[in-house]
């Protein structure tokens, strides 16, 4: 049978009719929060593992085979599992010398025109024209790192010694090698004769190949046909994983946030669906009544009030869908390549599913447990004036403030339903103001997140001293402490932690140390949180490394916030380690004048030929989120917003007799309608404060739970700025005491009748 | 009359706790009505008639005492219970006509047939034949609001019919209507009567309760008195003349 023909779906049909307007936007509400949530995984996650959006672009190939001659390529396209073959191209070693210094790269033949597979993907410049040789295309993190342009010359050296000087076309992004310098050496792209002409003995160069799979997760079996396949021809092999990881940022803070914005938005899904249900189920009582008078059961309506108020739910997840869907294809078509993963997909619409249900049974078994005889007529509300209120009269405070005033209070549970209405959204705004806050404080003290020296010069081929004269001499240098970053055996671990030698003991780095001390002496060390956790060590234990086959002893002296490698990292004195490590120095990390451009100073050092890297604050790899912060905060202010309409609606029904009671005992419908807004602007003005406060209170302890929890460490979080939190305080009452105007002003003006309640 | 009462009640009494005081509203009723009685209730307000007929029905629960409907014991089913009893064989009739404001006429008709397995086509028939016999065929696409107060009873009452019930228990039905629409529903509840309906029916209307076979009296809970109407004062019910003075 039609299920709308059954008795349930002709109730259904009737009050989705009947309430158009009133559905579309719990559908539009909820679509709001899963096209939020879909836009901002997508970014989190284009944001975070920027491989997956360059594989996609560049139609990139999951194996790259390296051997000496040219392989059996149709024997390689053959292999079971292998879609597309790039290649295969000679690749040669050569030197790039750079304002004196060497660095090593390696130079790929590529065909003029752009290859289907392993497609290179142009930032800047052009590509390479068969017309015009000695001309090269550079990867875009090596050109970056070394800061090189379009039209600048590219010498090389050789293994034979020769010089060339090349002209650098255009720079390239590609999802097959990783960014330098994680990974190295430095890729640039060159016609055959370019190739030739630096390496003209065939013997000294290789033949690289990609495959391109039809099944990732099938790599490591097509890698061991391939070998097979090839015999001993093989030299080495690299896989798209390798590349991924070498460009993945530290992305469990921001998975952790992306986690926290995914609760908050899932509680306001709740918030707004469950209001709706509830005011909805509440203004039906009577008509519920009605039909189980006729013969409806609980289960029956329960069940009928689920699938009408879950489907509007429902439908809303779908929009959301195709909304999140179309934005991320034709709004954000530069940010966002490939569509989101469908683990982070699933999440969301499972939890944004259940939320929905959950939120929708209790008002729906609630109207389920209707009792079947029509509701008697409510008891007129108890309480009295006040010796307040009395005292106010008396004062002659006008009587629409006192009358409003006892309003709000008089009926508890509505009032306590409006304020946690209201509360609640408030409060996840405000906690988003912190989050916005700490990422504020970042950016204006990056020392507090270990980002004291936002500039480090390598030493290159220069001498340690060399690099050091140099950077001391530029103006804005106030500080270079020489660094070296190791990797140490850690007890019960399978895997090395980053241990981090900077400064020395007598004069340290200015390490943010949230809790202990500084190291001051050879042989101390601070930790970050997440190192802590790793060796499960506590503050004053010590700790036995190797470092290069050598043990050391290092006591753990302190705590520091380390947003780097998920915080487990060591951080000591160079002086505390072993001489064949600590000298030379790997590189200096360089303090600068306080109000100095790290940009200018990098550009002034690079000039004097050093090779400098620039600190990423994490603020700038998490910026994705203020975007989120801006979209969460207007969908929450629209779900309080929404509440309030509802919490209204329902007080004006049990009002009207009043209305028309105090109208009788003389008061204007000005005086009537400041009644109403009284009654209801002091429970948000107490609703926004309770939300606020809570808000302000929670978020610095939440944000730094979640830097607990992502290793970085507690002592990272901020409450929102005085300002910021005054703002939304009061723009948030503003905005709920002009929405309340409206309904008032309606009601103050109605003609009530002084009659018994008439039903029906 | 022979044979199973339609509806029996035992020693029924309802007590309402009203802030912690016990309050009875019916203290130990004993009736029973029989097939095709027309039974009226009457009673200063108060007395505790609407709460009995809210038991009968199964609306209200009873405090002790005995409910059987046709023969079954009713009293001590579960609100699921009443329910599913309520969609085979009791109707009802509300003083506030307690239609579904969101649904057509119609539709307010067809969901109890619907509720009671009839399929749709089954449903629309039924609906059709008692809006004509009603005389409301052309009101079936209308909105309850839209409709006088008797015609809203009329379409009730139409509702109340749809699952052709067992026993029709009607509370206050012209409580709220002016005198030419009561006179109209009494007469209709007077043909329904005539055509086999068991029907009990609440009121403190003299002129409803004087439709009736047998008129019972309560006060403060309690039958005073229950007498049948003499047959002279009777109404032969379901003749022609009857049809032609409703509709005029």
């Amino acid at each position: 049978m039609n299920v709308w023909q059954s008795a349930e779906g002709r109730w259904v049909r009737a009050d989705l009719r009947a309430r158009r307007g009133q559905a579309a936007l719990t559908v539009l509400a909820v679509a709001g929060i899963v096209t939020a949530l879909i836009v901002a995984a997508t970014l989190l996650e284009d944001g975070t593992n920027p491989w997956r959006g360059l594989f996609e672009r560049s139609h990139g190939a999951h194996i790259w085979i390296h051997t000496k001659d040219v392989p059996d390529v149709p024997a390689l396209r053959a292999l079971n599992g292998v879609t597309e073959v790039a290649g295969p191209y000679r690749s040669a070693p050569a030197t790039l010398v750079d304002h004196g210094r060497r660095v090593p790269i390696a130079l790929q033949e590529t065909p003029p025109v752009l290859p289907s597979v392993a497609r290179p993907l142009l930032r800047e410049g052009h590509w390479l024209n068969a017309g015009r040789q000695n001309e090269i295309v550079v990867e875009w993190s090596f050109a970056r790192a070394l800061g090189l342009r379009p039209g600048d010359p590219f010498t090389v050296t050789g293994l034979n010694g020769a010089t060339h000087t090349l002209t650098v076309a255009g720079l390239a992004e590609s999802g097959d090698q990783g960014f330098y310098p994680e990974w190295t050496p430095g890729l640039a792209w060159a016609q055959g004769p370019t190739l030739t002409l630096v390496e003209p003995a065939p013997g000294r160069t290789e033949t690289v190949t990609g495959l391109r799979l039809a099944d990732p997760a099938a790599t490591d079996l097509v890698v061991q046909r391939a070998v097979f396949t090839l015999r001993n021809q093989v030299q080495r092999v690299s896989t798209w994983r390798e590349v991924r990881a070498s460009m993945e940022l530290d992305n469990r803070l921001l998975g952790l946030l992306l986690a926290l914005f995914g609760v908050a938005g899932l509680v306001a899904a709740a918030l707004a669906v469950a209001n709706a249900t509830g005011g909805r189920v509440l203004t039906q009582v009577r008509d519920l009544a009605t039909l189980k008078s006729l013969g409806f059961t609980a289960g029956q309506i329960t069940r009928m009030l689920v699938v009408e108020h879950g489907a509007l739910g429902l439908a809303g997840i779908v929009l959301g869908l195709v909304a999140g869907g179309l934005i991320n294809a034709f709004a954000l078509p530069d940010t966002v390549v490939a569509p989101l993963a469908p683990g982070p997909l699933v999440a969301i619409v499972l939890g944004t599913g259940l939320t929905v249900l959950l939120a929708v049974w209790l008002p729906a078994w609630r109207g389920g447990r209707t009792p079947p005889l029509p509701t008697a007529p409510a008891t007129p509300p108890r309480g009295h004036l006040s010796r307040l209120a009395r005292v106010a009269f008396l004062v002659r405070l006008p009587p629409a403030l006192v009358l409003g005033a006892r309003d709000a209070f008089t009926r508890r549970t509505p009032a306590a339903l409006t304020v946690c209405g209201v509360a609640i959204p408030m409060m996840m705004i405000t906690i988003g103001l912190g989050c916005w806050a700490t990422l504020d404080d970042f950016i204006r003290h990056p020392e507090s997140v270990g980002q004291a020296a936002p500039l480090s010069v390598r030493p290159g081929d220069l001498t340690a001293a060399e690099v050091y004269e140099r950077a001391m001499a530029d103006p804005d240098v106030v500080a270079a402490y020489p660094g070296t970053e190791l990797d140490a055996l850690v007890p019960g671990q399978t895997r090395t932690v980053r241990t981090r030698a900077l400064g020395t003991a007598g004069d340290p780095y200015p390490f943010p140390v949230a809790e202990g001390r500084m190291f001051r002496d050879q042989g101390e060390a601070v930790a970050g949180q997440g190192l802590l956790d790793l060796l499960g060590v506590r503050i004053g234990d010590r700790v036995r490394i190797t470092i290069g086959g050598t043990p050391l002893i290092v006591r753990i002296v302190g705590r520091v916030v380390e947003p780097e490698q998920d915080g487990e990292v060591l951080s000591m004195g160079i002086d505390s380690l072993a001489a064949k490590d600590a000298v030379p120095p790997g590189f200096y990390a360089l303090a600068l004048r306080p109000g100095a451009d790290p940009g200018q100073t990098r550009a002034r050092l690079q000039g004097q030929g050093l090779e400098v890297a620039q600190a990423v604050n994490p603020a700038d790899r998490l910026s994705v989120i203020r975007v989120i912060i801006v979209a969460l905060v207007t969908v929450l202010a629209l779900i309080g917003l929404a509440n309030l309409l509802t919490a209204i609606g329902l007080g004006l029904r049990d009002h009207v007799f009043d209305l028309a009671v105090l109208k009788a005992m003389g008061l204007t419908p000005r005086q009537v309608m400041a009644t109403l807004v009284t009654g209801t602007g002091l429970l948000v003005v107490a609703g926004v404060l309770v939300g606020a406060s809570a808000g302000a209170l929670w978020s610095r302890g939440l944000i730094d739970m979640e830097g607990r929890d992502s290793g970085v460490g507690a002592g990272i979080g901020r409450p929102p700025t005085p300002g910021m939190f005054a703002a939304a305080v009061l723009i948030a009452v503003g905005a709920a005491l002009l929405v309340a105007l409206i309904p008032a002003r309606r009601a103050a003006r109605a003609q009530v009748p002084v009659t018994p309640r008439l039903p029906g | 009359m022979s044979g199973t009462p339609v509806v029996k009640a035992v020693n029924l009494v309802k007590v309402y706790q009203t802030g912690g005081l016990p309050v009875p509203a019916v203290r130990g009723v004993d009736l029973t009505v029989r097939a095709g009685e027309f039974v009226a209730i009457t009673g200063p307000s108060g007395s505790g008639k609407s709460t009995l007929i809210h038991m009968l029905g199964g609306l209200d629960t009873r405090t002790s005492g005995e409910i059987w409907l046709d023969g079954k014991r009713a009293d001590t089913l579960s609100e699921s219970g009443w329910a599913l009893l309520r969609r085979r064989k009791v109707g009802f009739v509300f003083q506030f006509f307690n239609l579904v404001a969101n649904m057509t006429v119609a539709d307010n008709v067809e969901l109890p047939a619907l509720l009671g397995g009839a399929s749709p086509r089954q449903a629309r028939e039924r609906r059709e034949y008692l809006l004509g016999e009603l005389g409301l065929a052309d009101r079936a696409g209308a909105a309850p609001a839209r409709l006088s107060g008797g015609e809203q009873q009329r379409v009730a009452l139409a509702r109340a019919l749809a699952n052709q019930p067992t026993l029709l228990l009607a509370d206050e039905p012209t409580g709220n209507l002016d005198s030419r629409n009561t006179r109209d529903v009494l007469r209709l509840l007077g043909r329904v009567h005539g055509q086999g309906q068991t029907i009990v029916l609440v009121t403190h209307d003299a002129r409803a309760a004087s439709m009736a076979d047998r008129v019972v009296s309560l006060l403060d809970g309690q039958i005073v008195d229950d007498g049948a109407i003499g047959s002279a004062r009777r109404r032969p019910g379901g003749t022609a003349g009857d049809v032609v003075e409703l509709r005029g």
